[in-house]
Parts: structure tokens; sequence; C-alpha cells
């Protein structure tokens, strides 16, 4: 494991790389905000392309942000990524299962959506927020166990 | 694994900040080595033991 390329202060690179998502997420927002009143080929085209170059953009900041951390710090994100993310996968594939298992007579609460589309939207935010949380649990964990 | 990392670091009246800033890791991780509840690994071992002048196996012992 080589030594991080050039440290900076933890809560100032949080705070970069948070600054810098938002601000990459706020124009990804309003350019597809704009182009979702369009149609056509062209449009979803320009919509994909858009998200794609967020994605690379947050693909990026992530390279930036990782080699600028020191190898407990990334330990603890490796360990809440297998054990945290995979917890929360196990946890969100109880009430995706089921209501895959029920779908003719479940409820689905509205909000998850009316169309297929909305409704597959729904499903993978649900799991990335599941795994999301176990991230955030397990992240914090390790860490407490190390104080 | 234990070790003398914070006997080591008291010896010469450093803080945990300035030993993480000489082997370019957070204070965090200082504090989880020198209760020995994270290992580190061979470049940061070997790092530890640049700092301190000493040979690895005279910080750290696996008993």
């Amino acid at each position: 494991m080589t030594k991080p390329a050039r440290p900076i202060p933890g809560p100032a690179r949080t705070v970069l790389i948070a600054v810098g998502m938002v601000v990459v997420g706020l124009a990804t927002g309003l350019g597809t905000g704009i182009l979702s009143g369009q149609s056509g080929p062209g449009a979803i085209a320009a919509t994909a392309g858009l998200i794609a170059a967020a994605m690379a953009a947050a693909i990026g900041g992530s390279v930036w942000w990782w080699a600028r951390l020191d190898e407990a710090a990334r330990e603890a994100h490796k360990w809440a990524w297998l054990w945290g993310g995979s917890a929360g996968m196990a946890v969100g594939a109880v009430p995706m299962l089921t209501f895959m298992m029920h779908g003719d007579t479940a409820e689905i609460p509205f909000w998850l959506g009316d169309t297929p589309a909305e409704a597959f939207g729904s499903g993978m935010v649900a799991i990335l927020l599941f795994q999301t949380a176990g991230y955030g649990i397990a992240w914090a964990f390790w860490w407490l166990r190390r104080r | 694994m234990n070790n003398r990392l914070k006997v080591l670091r008291a010896e010469r009246n450093w803080s945990q900040a300035d030993l993480a800033e000489q082997l370019g890791v957070s204070r965090q991780t200082v504090n989880a080595l020198e209760t020995g509840r994270y290992d580190p690994s061979l470049p940061l071992a070997f790092r530890i033991a640049r700092v301190f002048d000493q040979p690895i196996e005279a910080i750290f012992s696996d008993d």
C-alpha cells in the first residue's frame, strides 16, 4: 500500500469533495431538468451524456479523495462497504423480494411510482439507501472499535 | 500484535499529531495503532521504523 499522494486534513477533504459533488449534482439536475422538457432521441442522448459526465466526475473525485486517504481510513471504508453494504443489501432484499412475490396483491405505496420505470427507479434507490445506511453504520463501528 | 509506539513517542515528547504528520497518516490512525487495534501494512511499518530509527522487530511483537 503506497503513501497517500498529498495528505489533506480529513474534515477539509470531506468538505471539499462534498461541495464538489453538490456542484456537479446541481449542474446535472439543472441540465437534465431542462432536457426533460424536450422530446426525441436527441434529448434522450443528451440526458444520458450529461448523467454519464456527472458519473465520470464523481468517479474522478472519488479517485482524488481515495489517493489522499491513509491506509486505516481506506481499510475502514473497504470493511464498511463489504459488511455494511452487503448487510444493507440483504435487509433491502426483504421488502424487494416480498413485493416481487406478492406483486399482484400487495399494497405498494403510491410514492414508489405508478409506471414500471418509476417503480424500477424507486427500487434501485431503495437498495442504494439500505446499502448506504449499512455502510455508514459499519464505518462508524470500525472506528469506534479502534478508539 | 503489540507495539511500543506510545512509549517511543512519549520518549520524544511527540504528540499523536506530530507522529501522524511524520508518517503521512491521520491522528486517528496513530491512535488506532497505539491501542493495538489496527495492525499497519508493511510499508507503514517500515516508515514507523525509519521515523524512530529502530528495526521493525524492536517496535512490533506478535506475543
